[in-house]
């Protein structure tokens, strides 16, 4: 050990030499600055360092130092995961993804009137870069992967109206509370697979409140799934319904007065997109991944489709970071509170999970309670098919980057690593 | 006289333009296939990529030197790396950090910065564009001393000791050889002939497993055979040409033991200096011992076919100790340089062909003189066979 550490010391000696002499033209260096770093330099060519890298080297600093994560940025404008994070169809308006959406009045058959929010949906193959360089042959609803997220009103009528223009037979089958077993969108059932050319209208109570879930049910389910037939489904409490009914949004069975009842109301509001809920910063997550290599394990993890997408571009792993054009970290005001729709359709793997660094969160599985059902928590878990809705609030944090990941630490490498930067 | 000259440069020219005619043929018609897109509109498929990473080096404790080659038909890019199941950032060749781009048959460093354990296990994959993986596990790495003067004189020492040394003991029962009966000289020369048919059983299996690590497009397993082949025929029409009709001499034959040993040792030269440079040879005692008992029966074996009629002068002795011995020394250095598979596995091939080709010198010289088939030949060569697997087994790498 002795010896290892005076031929460190001598390694140190000659860096130092040959970088002080580097840097002698360069003016913005301060040669104190570079003298300074070279001890643990030495130290760490020499292994003497544990982690402590010799990154000192004029004009290469991280490239050549072994930084974790994906290298380059996405070439492809594919699919955006930025835009895809706050896009809501709500049938309000059309979008990009769903260019095809209307909302409308009918008789519901019962004497009364019934509000559609009607999307049109086509099922399609495309290649989509899910790592800067790599591309995979996805199965999309609308071109995209997740499928677009559809926004109602508990209560609405959420009508789809799907065309098949892949070569395999496709469904789609919603997790909602379904009272027709025709539109469960499964084979066994109504029209079942739909084939290639062929065409079908889905049409789903909105109902209950809460965030859930849409996928293709064809066999084999697990490719159907991963291929990337899935999106998320979000259902906004009524508050004039939680009004009259306020025991069926909350795990509590003691009395209800009306303090507790107008509490829940606004809660409602604060949840529903045609109220309150721009008072916060809504964000869809869902998490997924991708087999490229057929070997039943996922290559690629992420939220959102593209590993790292809302990583840093690069850093010097000291501390200093830049974003980039496609890989950036999603910009958050620390004045405003942020509500996550948080959905797992991993394959392959028994659970996913999210943790935030330096933050506890309310957690509502399902989203289907207006109470939290997790209070104060910094790491969730999700099986496949299950979502649930996070409340954050970065308010009395300074502002930076803040990290949040899936703790299963081999996903978090193979891309499902994020950052907030709170602004 | 000038005529028949000119007529007989006429024939040649004649005779020239006909031997290449199917040559220029074919590159015309290559020519017309690739100007003419024949096959534009067949499509029957896209190839398989096919990359293969066919050995690691570990420079220093920061880096891993991936060596990779495309071994299909189209070009691949590399857009990814994982190392144990995450991301991370490299190099490929003398470009930048980032994606590239190999044509087919073109092979590449990928250089990955990475603080790696001595002794932990690391699985590394290549993710292609189009999300194919190919990976290669690193066992138990070790830092790797890299090519310095102590180490070229480290193998210089240890290629002496197990090489030229036992090679020349072993010559000093060249006296005793002398008072021997043809007959069981004979028994002697099969059993040199038994130490190199071990010894090229022995470097065939490894040719042919080191042929495993080989790059698919350099068709490990056929270049192995072909090698074997190859030294056997070449060094074969060499000595035909040198005796020219006559029966190879004594000495001659004693020098073509001589450089198939010699070929063999530095195949085994290129295993120990591997070994070293890998970090994985543990110089100790036992290595060392092990193959100096193991060679020393290489020293009989070179010597054998001088014991009859007139001793050569002594000088000659010393040069065939040297050829035989020796390489062991080139062989350390050049395998502490290169780590490549296939050059491991063409040296092993042609040390291969060179005892072969010896085996068979062996065998005509006691069949001019006696029986092949003796009880003393026969036995002679098993117990050549037996000595050899018995010091082997004191040989660990």
């Amino acid at each position: 050990m002795p010896g290892d550490r005076s031929q460190a010391a001598d390694l140190t000696r000659t860096l130092g030499r040959r970088l002080a002499d580097a840097v002698e033209a360069d003016a913005a260096v301060s040669r104190r600055a570079v003298l300074g770093g070279l001890g643990l330099a030495g130290a760490g060519a020499l292994g003497l360092a544990g982690q402590g890298r010799a990154s000192n080297d004029h004009g290469s600093g991280a490239d050549e130092h072994g930084n974790f994560g994906a290298v380059g940025a996405y070439e492809s404008t594919d699919f955006d995961p930025h835009a895809f994070l706050r896009e809501f169809n709500t049938g309000f308006e059309t979008t990009e993804s769903v260019p095809n959406q209307r909302v409308y009045e009918r008789d519901d058959g019962d004497g009364g009137t019934e509000r559609v929010r009607e999307f049109d949906f086509v099922a399609s193959l495309r290649p989509i870069e899910i790592a800067p360089g790599v591309s995979f042959p996805a199965w999309t609803y609308n071109g995209q992967v997740p499928g677009p997220t559809l926004r109602a009103t508990e209560g609405d009528v959420i009508r789809v109206n799907f065309a098949n223009g892949q070569r395999h037979a496709h469904t789609i089958h919603p997790h909602l509370k379904n009272l027709n077993p025709a539109m469960d969108g499964i084979p066994q059932n109504g029209p079942g697979l739909v084939d290639q050319g062929d065409a079908f209208t889905y049409e789903w109570k909105a109902q209950p409140a809460g965030l859930h879930f849409y996928h293709c049910h064809s066999l084999p389910l697990k490719e159907h799934i991963h291929r990337g037939l899935y999106g998320a489904m979000i259902v906004d409490p009524d508050p004039d319904r939680v009004g009259r009914k306020p025991r069926e949004y909350v795990n509590y069975q003691g009395p209800i007065d009306a303090a507790y009842r107008a509490d829940l109301v606004e809660r409602a509001e604060l949840r529903n997109h045609e109220y309150r809920a721009d008072e916060l910063d809504e964000q869809v997550m869902v998490m997924n991944g991708f087999d490229t290599n057929f070997d039943g394990d996922n290559e690629v993890y992420a939220v959102n489709t593209r590993a790292f997408a809302y990583g840093v571009a690069e850093t010097d792993g000291y501390g200093s970071w830049s974003a980039g054009e496609t890989i950036r970290p999603i910009r958050i005001d620390r004045a405003e509170r942020q509500r996550l729709y948080l959905l797992n359709v991993i394959e392959f793997d028994p659970i996913n999970s999210l943790h935030t660094h330096s933050q506890f969160f309310d957690y509502y599985d399902h989203g289907t309670t207006l109470y939290p059902t997790h209070k104060t928590v910094d790491t969730v878990m999700q099986c496949q098919a299950q979502r649930g809705i996070l409340e954050l609030d970065y308010g009395d944090h300074d502002p930076g980057l803040y990290m949040f990941h899936a703790h299963q630490s081999e996903f978090a490498e193979l891309g499902w690593m994020s950052f907030f930067e709170v602004t | 006289m000038g005529e028949t000259a000119t007529a007989g440069r006429r024939v040649r020219l004649g005779w020239f333009l006909r031997a290449v005619a199917p040559v220029v043929l074919l590159l015309v018609l290559l020519g017309v296939v690739v100007a003419l897109p024949l096959f534009a509109g067949v499509q029957s498929g896209e190839p398989l990529p096919d990359v293969t990473i066919s050995h690691v080096s570990l420079p220093n404790d920061e880096t891993l030197a991936l060596h990779v080659t495309n071994n299909g038909p189209e070009p691949v890019t590399i857009s990814q790396v994982l190392v144990e199941e995450a991301y991370w950032t490299f190099a490929v060749g003398d470009g930048g950090p980032g994606a590239a781009t190999l044509a087919p048959l073109e092979s590449a460093t990928v250089r990955i910065p990475y603080h790696w354990t001595p002794g932990w296990d690391l699985h590394v994959s290549l993710v292609l564009a189009n999300g194919a993986t190919f990976g290669h596990d690193i066992v138990a790495p070790q830092p790797q001393p890299g090519v310095t003067t102590d180490v070229l004189q480290t193998l210089a020492l240890v290629g002496i000791l197990v090489g030229v040394i036992p090679v020349a003991l072993g010559m000093l029962w060249f006296p005793v050889m002398r008072d021997l009966p043809q007959y069981y000289l004979h028994g002697v020369l099969a059993l040199a002939a038994g130490v190199l048919t071990f010894l090229a059983v022995d470097a065939g299996v490894e040719a042919f497993a080191e042929a495993g690590a080989i790059p698919g497009a350099f068709e490990g397993t056929l270049l192995v055979v072909t090698a074997i082949l190859g030294s056997v025929l070449l060094i074969q029409a060499v000595a035909a040409h040198l005796r020219d009709g006559e029966a190879l001499s004594p000495l001659g034959l004693a020098y073509m033991v001589a450089l198939g040993i010699g070929l063999h040792n530095l195949a085994e030269g290129l295993a120990i200096g591997g070994a070293f440079a890998l970090g994985r040879a543990s110089l100790g005692a036992f290595l060392v011992i092990g193959f100096m008992v193991h060679n020393l029966t290489e020293g009989p074996a070179v010597v054998a076919p001088l014991a009859e009629g007139r001793r050569p002068s002594l000088w000659h002795f010393g040069a065939l100790g040297l050829l035989a011995g020796a390489p062991v020394v080139l062989g350390g250095w050049l395998g502490s340089l290169a780590q490549s598979p296939t050059l491991g596995a063409l040296f092993l091939a042609v040390g291969v062909g060179a005892i072969l080709q010896v085996n068979w010198e062996l065998a005509s010289l006691i069949r001019r003189e006696g029986r092949l088939a003796s009880p003393a030949t026969l036995s002679g060569f098993l117990v050549g066979l037996l000595v050899m697997y018995a010091t082997d087994l004191l040989v660990a790498l």
